[in-house]
């Protein structure tokens, strides 16, 4: 059950750096084609809720992590940085507003770096 | 044995870290250059290619071994089988990144892909197949 869980959570994490990955491009210049983009905005949608949902599974899952652990709040309050940040870039993309959308999507990795960096550091566990 | 694994020493995170960032960058770039290319983006897929999978591999496949050493999995005899899809998944899909650049190079300079371009989708696909497979083991631990 905890590696199918585990498993699961990572693969949700990867479909976060779909997203990241995509919008790096956009940002860096490249001119994504729509489909590119809608894809990118589906994996941050599914991507998104499976890291918490299946995030919060595993830490009530296992008994050396509680729900309350500094590092497992700390992750609940970036995803919601994240999600936020997302859902702005989403609405803001088609507009054209690319100085915006370049600022909020490196925003938004760095947030996302901070998720993995807390995954694999677990302070405080 | 997972649960086990999901605490390690302190100084293991870092190789920890650069495994799993390159490895995320380089699922996103494989992920970008499908699209692109099923869009018939053959610039973008090209460029994703070449300057996002190949690094991203590169960065990947070198934390994967700093952090290999620092657990002395290789020193197991003989290596569990998750190791052994790790290194097997990694390079075998390096080549077909290489023969994926190459073909994407190619056909990013003809006015149609053509046969380079489902190539190309096809390397790639079998690329990402391999490396949820490599999720898999990481996360599972088959012995």
């Amino acid at each position: 059950m905890y590696d199918w869980l585990l498993f699961l959570h990572l693969i949700a994490a990867f479909l976060l750096a779909v997203t990241v990955v995509v919008y790096s491009a956009v940002a860096l210049g490249a001119a994504a084609p729509g489909r590119t983009l809608f894809v990118a905005d589906r994996c941050w949608d599914v991507g998104g809720l499976g890291t918490l949902l299946l995030g919060i599974w595993l830490a009530l899952y296992l008994d050396e992590y509680d729900f309350f652990d500094g590092w497992i709040i700390g992750a609940i309050v970036l995803w919601f940085v994240a999600t936020g940040l997302g859902q702005s870039l989403q609405r803001r993309t088609p507009a054209g507003e690319s100085a915006q959308v370049a600022a909020m999507h490196w925003l938004r990795t760095l947030v996302v770096l901070g998720l993995l960096v807390l995954m694999i550091w677990k302070p405080g566990a | 044995m997972s649960v086990l694994a999901a605490i390690r020493p302190d100084d293991w995170n870092i190789a920890l870290f650069v495994h799993v960032a390159g490895a995320m960058a380089l699922f996103g770039s494989l992920v970008l250059v499908a699209t692109a290319l099923a869009g018939s983006d053959l610039r973008l897929g090209y460029r994703a290619l070449l300057i996002g999978a190949i690094p991203s591999w590169i960065v990947m496949r070198v934390g994967a071994q700093w952090i290999a050493s620092k657990e002395h999995v290789d020193d197991i005899d003989p290596a569990p089988a998750w190791v052994g899809i790790g290194y097997g998944t990694s390079e075998g899909s390096f080549l077909l990144l290489i023969i994926a650049t190459v073909c994407a190079g190619v056909a990013a300079r003809r006015v149609r892909g053509g046969g380079l371009r489902t190539t190309t989708l096809v390397l790639v696909g079998i690329s990402l197949v391999a490396y949820v497979v490599a999720i898999w083991a990481m996360a599972t631990k088959p012995s």
